[in-house]
Parts: structure tokens; sequence; C-alpha cells
């Protein structure tokens, strides 16, 4: 997924879909289930990567829900493992992206000339790049680590959040309530944080749900190759191309981080929509 | 429409393009520095480390010479077509990368005509049944599709159309038109899918924006026919739809690499990622020009159809 | 031969009902005006009869166009639209395909073998004529035509299939002053050349009157008198369609007292059981508010829903008095504002939008500058508060070179800001809609320098007439007039010498913009401040300004003071200009 369509979909205001109140519901929860495997994995499964080698892969089980992989490891309880790099990673990126694009909107936004030519030719260049691509490319090439993946990602994603701020930030910035705000004394840096961003925030905030979505399938296509995370992470990426021999035998083992990522990626979508939709209705007019 | 304008246009875009892929060839040339450990030790690859073998990686490479040296070395053989000699397999690079070009590009097209001949009517339909139960539906399965993984999706598609259901192949490509077509059928499907859920959602929202214009309304209040009303918001969303479209083509590229992995497929996907982990950094170097070029080519493209589409484009600076 | 006709039209949103208990008749030939002002119900009303109401909306009711039941049923009404009744809306800069030409757009009304071809080609170019457009406008694209222009194309499209009855909804508010009256006179001699039936919506009662032969006034939803024109002009028997009246600023004098309405438009479901007009009606009795009145025949084809009906005549408002109490010289000591030569010419654009300006307002003074849209008006106020740069020429405010305001060293520009402040037109953006009032108050008291407490945002609001409870309310729980005073309120925090107004009641119902140019005035004489008043509208500027400029394509044509300039205009732009101000009778548009 390039960061043009993150862009191109939130500004075609795709958000014109209210979802239902059950899928709301459904994706927080989760939402939440993902977050609370990734911050807590390490308390609710300790043991989750202990080989044992006498059992091998097994069919579903009440002892093992999701079965066991080829090492004998409980394929559950190495999908709980692997939130902990599947989600938050792709927070960290989604917050990183939101953070740089924000600021690079917001200035290039309001400030315009020549600050705003330059930014948006950058813009424009990384716009024209494969996000994938580039990140395997330079995570392959500088020595496939975590750290660098997410740096990586994280440049990639932030022109698209920029793009999304800047054009927020153009519509309001004739705004009689800015202009006003600029005759009244006002700082720009004011001006920008407390009078702009507010009203912008909605859009940010939704596509920050959106950033962390399509991060969350650009890591995990990643460590499907080999890249980012080390070799015996429970990633799900990882998890899935190491398992995906194993279809015949225990197909769970794969089928599970595979529904996982789909799962997670679609609930934050559905998310950012109705932050978005709950946001905005409360600054719009009827 | 005016040909001056269209000129200008035209070169403008045509300049802008040459100067992006310029910069992007620098930066793909530096990626030979970004390896860790020794260039030489890099270049060098499997192959044993005695003085002779590394004086003559230093006088192929030119690494001698200041950098931005090598940079004009590298760029002027690419541009006659000698894309350097592969690291891995010892062998040139062009020849294959030539011989994978066409079954990448295959996948690729197969998989953007499912995306673009099943999204676009989707999303109009979603579009005219707005709020109602048909375009909830389609709507949920297209971010369904946007936030699934082409690997898992092909994954997934494996399992059920050729492992249990047996109606594809598992692997291989075939031979002859007919026999390739099935056995890309599923990978083209795995790569088209996502690109199909983005598409829906996009050409829904350009839609349902154009529906409730007031010209629209205007139409309609002097005695347009539906179908007349409905061609005039359909050809007004044209716009939004084949940007999105060319961005698309361009995302396209980027799942293709996941695809063939996940069905091993012998294109420019599998090549990439195989010289990737091998740090085989000539062929990566050339699969990246190749891919730049083709994209800044696609964008291009949609930069014109754009204009051609909206005559509106000719009149601004910047065509945004 | 009853060309439409509605009985007990309502239409409601969910549960919410937005108009009812609607009867119109319209008979061939003949011209009605349903007139009211935002929010009334009027517009909704005509999408109803002709079956295009936004989704959502549902209509109920009788309705009958040229004998054919349609009930607002978009289904039976479909087949009639084009052919036997059209509708010209509002907006003429959103109301045209903007990606296809004007010629096709015109063609696709025809009937399907006859849109191409030299005969289709040929009908559409007399049809261009008819509306007063050059044949060679088919080619064009809407982008590349001028707002009237782009009116009357629309115009002619909407007659391509020879309806019999034709509805314009406010067809003329996106329009200069200027070109108002020319489209108006176009649509009315079409009407007559046609033999159409013809219902106009306006929210401007002597457009009503001078066009049509007979006017429904609707107000919250309902209707509250109807009749001939002739008959509601000589004697309105409703106290809001004097109220009305009594609001429109005349052109031809200041009005020593200008009657505002107090308090805004109710919603229809918010006065049920009662009049809706009792909580503004200065004659309002408790039998009022125990009812909704029927519309009821007071004299033959004059209908009204006050209980007070008949017995108005003694009661009557005082139409604004006009006299004597003008400026006729102008006596100007020590301007606060010299603008000289002005010049501003945009980037990318070959011709000025100000061109060799200039102006003073005096200590104390009202200074109006009148034009229509792209005058220079706005660049030009823009100029003297800082939001643009001229680029040649020269400002000078309280003895400090303004030119530049970027050039300005900061202290000096703080201090300046103080000096001057500007009001802007569209209410609806002028606050910040995250932060209440109280808030955004406390912030630019701070900024100019003022004690930032409760106590001072007080005087603010009781400054404006609003109360002080407002300070915890979000800009999206007040009205626009409420908003606009918030917007004054603001702009008088450092209490400047000069307010630079832009179209500050441009965007306001005429109730209501009697209550701001009240407000105005009487604040210009309680701080002894000065004005710069930008308008379009001259019977506004009137009743505010002592002296006037009138400006055209970035040059002022004529200056004087404002009694002498109107009584006895000059330029034949300022003439044009008055001749353009609506008069209640039919000869306004005659001449």
């Amino acid at each position: 997924m390039s960061v043009a369509e993150v862009s191109v979909l939130r500004s075609s205001e795709a958000r014109q879909a209210r979802w239902p109140a059950p899928l709301v519901v459904i994706s927080l929860v989760i939402v939440a289930l993902g977050f609370t495997a990734a911050i807590f994995s390490s308390i609710i499964v300790p043991n989750a990567e202990q080989e044992n080698l006498l059992l091998g892969i097994s069919q579903p089980s009440w002892h093992h829900v999701l079965g066991t992989d080829e090492l004998g490891r409980d394929v559950l309880a190495m999908l709980i493992a692997g939130a902990r790099t599947s989600v938050l990673g792709p927070l960290v990126i989604a917050v990183g992206s939101m953070v740089i694009g924000n600021i690079v909107g917001l200035i290039s936004g309001y400030f315009g000339g020549w600050v705003d030519s330059l930014a948006m030719r950058w813009v424009d260049m990384m716009f024209s790049l494969p996000a994938l691509l580039v990140a395997i490319v330079v995570t392959g090439i500088a020595g496939s680590s975590y750290a660098v993946a997410l740096i990586v990602l994280i440049v990639l994603f932030s022109p698209g959040d920029a793009r999304v701020v800047r054009g927020a930030v153009l519509d309001q910035r004739h705004r009689p309530y800015i202009e006003a705000a600029r005759l009244s004394n006002l700082s720009s840096k004011r001006i920008m944080t407390l009078h702009l961003w507010p009203n912008i925030a909605p859009i940010a905030l939704a596509n920050g749900f959106l950033d962390f979505a399509f991060a969350l399938v650009s890591l995990a296509s990643l460590s499907f190759l080999g890249l980012g995370v080390g070799p015996g992470s429970p990633d799900w990426g990882r998890t899935l191309s190491n398992n995906m021999g194993l279809l015949q035998s225990n197909a769970w083992a794969a089928a599970a981080p595979g529904v996982a990522i789909i799962l997670m990626a679609a609930a934050m979508n559905v998310l950012g929509d109705w932050v978005y939709e709950r946001l905005e209705a409360r600054g719009l007019e009827q | 429409m005016n040909a001056r304008l269209w000129l200008s246009f035209v070169l403008r875009r045509l300049g802008a393009s040459a100067a992006v892929v310029l910069i992007l060839s620098f930066g793909i040339f530096g990626l030979l520095y970004i390896a860790p450990g020794s260039i030489v030790l890099t270049l060098l690859g499997t192959r044993p480390a005695s003085p002779q073998t590394i004086a003559a990686v230093r006088a192929e490479y030119h690494l001698n010479q200041p950098f931005f040296i090598q940079y004009l070395h590298w760029l002027d053989n690419a541009v006659h077509g000698n894309l350097g000699t592969s690291i891995q397999s010892g062998g040139r690079v062009l020849p294959s990368i030539a011989a994978r070009f066409p079954l990448t590009l295959e996948v690729v097209l197969y998989g953007s005509i499912i995306a673009v001949g099943a999204g676009i009517p989707l999303g109009i339909w979603a579009a005219l049944r707005r709020g109602r139960g048909t375009d909830q539906v389609i709507t949920a399965g297209a971010v369904a599709a946007v936030g699934a993984p082409s690997f898992a999706v092909g994954l997934l598609l494996l399992l059920v159309f050729a492992v249990d259901l047996n109606w594809f192949p598992v692997y291989g490509t075939g031979q002859g038109f007919f026999s390739t077509m099935w056995h890309l059928t599923l990978p083209a499907l795995a790569l088209g899918l996502a690109s199909m859920g983005l598409i829906v959602r996009f050409t829904r929202a350009a839609m349902a924006r154009e529906l409730s214009q007031d010209y629209i309304v205007f139409a309609q209040a002097r005695g347009l026919s539906r179908m007349q009303v409905t061609s005039y918001a359909l050809r007004n969303s044209l716009v939004p739809v084949l940007t999105a479209s060319g961005l698309i083509l361009t995302s396209t590229l980027s799942a293709t690499v996941m695809v063939e992995t996940t069905f091993a497929l012998p294109g420019l996907g599998t090549l990439l990622v195989n010289s990737v982990t091998f740090k085989d950094v000539p062929v990566v170097q050339a699969v990246a020009l190749l891919l730049t070029l083709l994209i800044t080519v696609i964008n291009l493209l949609v930069d014109v159809t754009y204009a051609l589409a909206d005559p509106r484009i000719l009149f601004t600076r910047h065509g945004e | 031969m009853t060309l439409l006709q509605v009985r007990d039209l309502a239409v409601k949103l969910r549960e919410r009902t937005l108009v009812s208990g609607i009867d119109l008749d319209l008979v061939s030939g003949e011209s009605l005006a349903l007139v009211g002002e935002s929010g009334s119900g009027k517009s909704i009303t005509a999408r109803a009869v002709l079956g295009i109401l936004p989704p959502g909306l549902q209509a109920s009711g009788k309705i009958t166009i040229d004998d054919v039941v349609v009930d607002g049923k978009p289904e039976l009404a479909s087949p009639l639209r084009g052919s036997v009744a059209a509708m010209l809306m509002q907006d003429p800069f959103t109301m045209l395909n903007p990606l296809r030409r004007i010629g096709p757009q015109l063609a696709d009304s025809l009937p399907r073998g006859a849109r191409k071809g030299e005969a289709s080609r040929r009908d559409i170019a007399a049809r261009l004529k008819e509306v007063g457009l050059d044949p060679a406008v088919a080619r064009k694209f809407p982008f590349q035509l001028s707002g009237g222009m782009r009116q009357r194309a629309a115009l002619a499209a909407s007659l391509m299939r020879n309806p019999k009855l034709f509805i314009a909804d406010e067809p003329t508010t996106a329009l200069d002053v200027t070109t108002q009256r020319e489209v108006l006179r176009l649509i009315g001699r079409l009407k007559q050349e046609r033999g159409m039936g013809f219902l106009l919506i306006t929210h401007d009662l002597r457009v009503a009157f001078s066009v049509c032969d007979a006017v429904v006034v609707f107000y919250a939803g309902r209707i509250v008198e109807a009749g001939s024109a002739e008959k509601i002009r000589a004697s309105s028997e409703h106290p809001y369609t004097q109220a009305l009246l009594a609001a429109e600023p005349p052109v031809t004098g200041r009005a020593h007292v200008l009657h505002a309405l107090e308090g805004s438009v109710p919603r229809h479901d918010d006065v049920l059981n009662e009049c809706a007009f009792a909580g503004r009606c200065r004659w309002a009795s408790d039998a009022c508010r125990s009812g909704s009145p029927e519309l009821r025949e007071i004299r033959p084809g004059h209908l009204s829903a006050c209980l007070l009906a008949g017995d108005l005549s003694s009661r009557h408002f005082d139409f604004p008095q006009t006299g004597p109490g003008e400026a006729i010289e102008r006596s100007v000591s020590e301007p606060i504002l010299r603008i000289e030569e002005l010049s501003k010419t945009y980037h990318g654009t070959s011709a000025p939008s100000v061109s060799a300006v200039s102006l003073e307002v005096g200590q104390g003074e009202a200074v109006g500058v009148v034009g229509s849209s792209g005058s220079g008006k706005t660049t030009l106020a823009r100029c003297v508060v800082g939001l643009e740069t001229p680029s040649k020429g020269k400002i000078t405010l309280a003895d400090s070179d303004v030119t530049s305001w970027m050039r300005l060293d900061r202290a000096r520009r703080r201090e300046l800001r103080r000096v001057v402040q500007m009001v802007f037109q569209d209410p609806y953006s002028s606050l910040n809609p995250a932060r209440t009032i109280g808030a955004t108050l406390r912030e630019v008291l701070g900024a100019m320098g003022q004690p930032s407490d409760a106590k001072h945002v007080n005087e603010l609001l009781e400054l404006v007439q609003l109360p002080t409870s407002y300070a915890a309310r979000r800009p999206v729980t007040l009205s626009g007039g409420e908003r606009q005073r918030v917007a004054i309120a603001r702009a008088l925090a450092g209490r400047p010498a000069l307010l630079v107004c832009d179209e500050p009641v441009s965007a306001l119902d005429v109730s209501v913009q009697a209550q701001i140019l009240g407000l105005l005035n009487r604040l210009r004489e309680e701080l002894d401040m000065s004005l710069l008043f930008i308008a379009h509208d001259l019977a506004v500027v009137r009743q505010v300004c002592d002296y006037v400029y009138v400006m055209r394509s970035g040059e002022v044509v004529e200056s004087g003071p404002t009694a002498a300039i109107l009584t006895a205009p000059h330029h034949d732009y300022t003439k044009a200009l008055i001749a353009s101000v609506p008069r209640d009778d039919r000869s306004w548009l005659d001449s």
C-alpha cells in the first residue's frame, strides 16, 4: 500500500459510509484485544515460544485451541506473543508519521510561500514511490533490523499525513476566524496550535488510524519476507511465512496470523471513520 | 483545446518527471553505501577476498573515485543498457531482468484488470444505492479488502481454491495463453483484491459526492432523464477515479512482490526479494531503476488523461 | 386554467416538521411570489412541488400540476419536469455541470434524436439569443462565463422544453446588484412572451411586489399572509409582513430609527401551539399564545393568520421616517485614515484589482465604500488592515505609515492593531467553532493588553447587547446575527479608533440586518469610533455612512456626502446602482 492511497482515500470523503453501531463495537473489541495482547503478552503467555518437539504439529484440541506448529508451539499463544511487534510497531509508525506530518502540514499550509513549495515537492516525490518496495529495498540492504524498518516506514508515511493536514489547513486558513486571530496580535504559533489544529484534528486523527492500518500491513509484509523482525520472532507476518508449508497439516497455524492481520487492519479502518464522524459532528453546524 | 496550453502542460510534466527520476536514481545508486560493512566485501559477495579480487572490484566499480563520479559512471552505464553483473550469479543483470519481466507484467495487468473491472462498477452501484443494504455490504467488503495484505489473501485463496477445492493449480506458470491465465488467476486475484477495495471506496466516494451537487439537482429539475443524470455524475467522477487508478497501479507493483513470493512465481518480485536478502546490490539497483521509470511513466500518463478529462487543469499552475 | 394547486402540503425530516398547512393556487399567466427569510420553508415548498427534495425529506399533501396529480412524489412528478414545470435554482456558480460545454448542456434537454445536428444548433443559438447571450457561448465551459451569464444560460436550459410553469428560487441572490435587475427584467419578459405561470421565491418583499401579481408570506414553515401584491402593499394585515417592510433600509433617506426585530426565526416545531410570530410581535397577547391562528380571509383575496388582522391599521408600524439629519458637506479635520493612490495587482493577473484609489476617513466619521463584486472594495479594506499588501500607494493610519504592515517592527504593529480592527462578512465562519465565546473574547482581550477577566468579557458582551450567559456557549448554538455581534465585540476588545466592516450585514436576513446596523450606529456614537463600511447595498450604506465612495473595476468613480450622491448622482454607474435598488412597484423594472 502506498502513501498516496492513504491520502487519496482520506481526502475523498470516503467517510460517507456511516458504520452501524454493532460494527463499531466489534472493531473496538478487536482493537482492545490486540493492544492488550501486545502490552501484556509476557504476562499472559510467558512461555509461548517454548518448543515441544515431542508433540510436533497437531490439530486444534481442548489443550491447544488452535493446534500447534511443527515445533510444538501453541498457535494461539504464538499469536498473542506476536501481537507485541505486530501491533506496537504500527503504533510507533502511526504516531511518528502523524507527528512529522502534522508539523510539516501545519507550517507548510499556514505560511505558504517557498516553504510550502519545497514541502510539496518532497511530498509529490515520495508519493510516486511505492512505500513497500522502498521499505523492502532499504531494510534489506541496510541490514534487516526492526528499528530500521520502523524508521523507513515513518519517513515514507509522513508525506501522506502532511498532505492531508496541509489540505485541511488550506481549507481553514482563509476563514475569517483565522484572519481575525491574525489581526488580534496573536502569534503564529498560537494560531496554528490553538486555533487551526483543533479544527483540523478530526481529519488528522482519523488519518492516523488509517496510517496504523497500512503500517500494520506493511510491517507484516516485511516480516513475511524475512525483513524487519528477527528469524525467531512470533511476529504475525513472520509466523505466516514460517507456517505456509503447514497448510495441509494444520491450516490454523498459517490462517490464524493472517486472519489477525486482516481483522486488526479492518477494525482500525472502521474506528478511524467513526472517530472522524464523532469529532466532526461536534464542531459542525446542522 | 488550445494547443499551446497543452504543449506547455506536457513539457512541464515531462520536466518534473525527469527531475524526479534523476533524484531517485541518485538515491538508488546510494543504496550501495547503506549496506553495513565494507562496500568491497558486499560487492565481493561469496567470492574470496584476496588482494587481486579486491583490486578487481575496486577497478570495476570505480571505488577510488569520488562519490559523484561513481554515480555518473553508473548512470552512464545504465542509460546504455549495461546494468552490471549480479554478485550472486555472476551473470549480467539485464538479461535476467528481461527474462522475468513478462511474467510480472502479465500478473500485474491481469490483477489490475480485475481490480478496475470489478471495482468501478461495484463502487458506482454502491453510490447509487447509498445508505441502503447493498451499499453497506459493498463498503464493508471493500474495507476488509483494503486492510487485507495481499500475501494473506493469497494464502487464503491457495488454501480454499487450490488445496481444498482443487479448482486451480497450486504452483507453476503454465504454457500457452489459456493455461497461463488459469495458473495466474489466483495470484492475480490476490493482487487485485486489495486494489479493488480501494477502487470501490474511491469510486463510491467520488460518485456520491457528485450526486449530491447542485448541478445534479438542477438537471433533475429541468427534466433530464435518470440515465442522463447518472451519466453526468459518472463522467464527472471520472477525474478523481482516474487519479486513484494511477496511484493504485503503483501500489499493485508493490503488492506484486508479495504475491510472487507467496505463489513462488519466477518474476521480478521474487528476483528483488532474493537479491535484497543476498545483498546483490547491482540487481537491486537495476530492478529499482526499472520500477522507478515504470511508475513515473504511469504517473505521467495519469496526469495527461486527467487533463483530458478536466480541462480546467490546463489553466491552473500545479494541476492540483 | 389552474396550473398549480397545492393543498395542505407538509414536509418532514424524520420526526421534525419543516413546513405545514401550505395551500397555493396558481393560474396560467399569473405570477406568485413565496416570500420569507432563510429557514422559512419557501425553498423546500418549491422543491416539494417538483418532487426534488433532498434525501431524507418527506412530503405529504395534495399537489396537482396542470391537472396531473403528483402529491410531491418523485415518480409522479418526474415525467412533468422540464416539459410542464421547470425550476431555476439559486446559485449560478454551482448550477451548471462544470465539465460540460453550454451548448451540449442545453441540448441534453431535447429529445434523443434532436440533440445533434444543424437543426438543434440553430435551436440552441436562438434560445441563447432569447436570454441575451451570444450564440458563441454554446462552445464555452461554465467557468469561462461570469455569474450573470451563467444564470442566463441556466435560464435558457430550464426553458428548453417550453414548460408552462416556471419556478425561480432566489434567482438573483448570488448576483451583482446591477445584474439582478437585468435578470429580473429578463425573466419578466420571458414570462410575458411565453405566457408561463411563474412562481418566484425571494426574501425581498419589494422584489416580490414589483415582479408578481400575488404574494404569499412564509414564517417558520407556515403561511402567515397571502393575497394580491397590491392589497398587501397597500395595507398589510400581519405584523411580520409589516416588520419585514419596516426593516428594509430605504435608499431614499436615512431612517431615524430602523425598526429591528429582536430575536430570530423559530423552528416550526418550537411554536406549534401558538402563533409562530408571537415571540417577536409587539402586539402579542395571551390569545396569540394559546393556539395557532388559522389563515382566514380578511377581505376578498387577502388572507392573514393574525388574530388582530383587520385591526392593524390603527397600530401600524412607523415606517422608517427619513428626513434631515444627514450631513450635506464634509468637515474632516484630521483623518484617522488616509489612503493615497493605492493600487493592487495580484500575482498572475494582468488587470489590477485596485487602481489609484485615494480615500479619507475622519475622526468619528462613517465612510462607505460601495461597489459590486470585482470592484476592489474588499481588497481595499484588506489592505488597510494588513491582510493584503498594496503594490503601489500609501496608507496612513493615525499618523503612521502602514502601507506594509509586515515591515513595521513588532511593537509598532502591536500598537497599531489596537487602532484598527475588522468585522467580516460571513458570521458563520467568523468565530472559532472549537472555542466558547468567552474563551475567544478572553484571548483577544489579553492580546490587546486589556485585563482578560470575566468582568471585561461581560462588558464586551453587554456592549453588543448579548446576555452574559453567552460566554459559556459555542458559536454553533448562536444564530447568524448573534455571531456577528460577537465578532463585533471581538473587534472592539482593544477599543479601536477605526472599525473596518467588510459587508457585515450582507449574509444576514433583513430583520437581523436592521439590528446590526442599529448596533453599529450606536457603538459609533458611544465610542466615538470611525467606520469604514464596505457594502454593495446603497440603501444599507445610507443608513450608516455620512460619506461614500463609489467603486467600479478598481477605481473610484464618484464620491461625496451620502445624501448628495444618492439624491443627485453624477456618474452613470452610480445612477445604475441607484436604479438597481428594488422598489416596491412594477415601474422599477420598466425603464
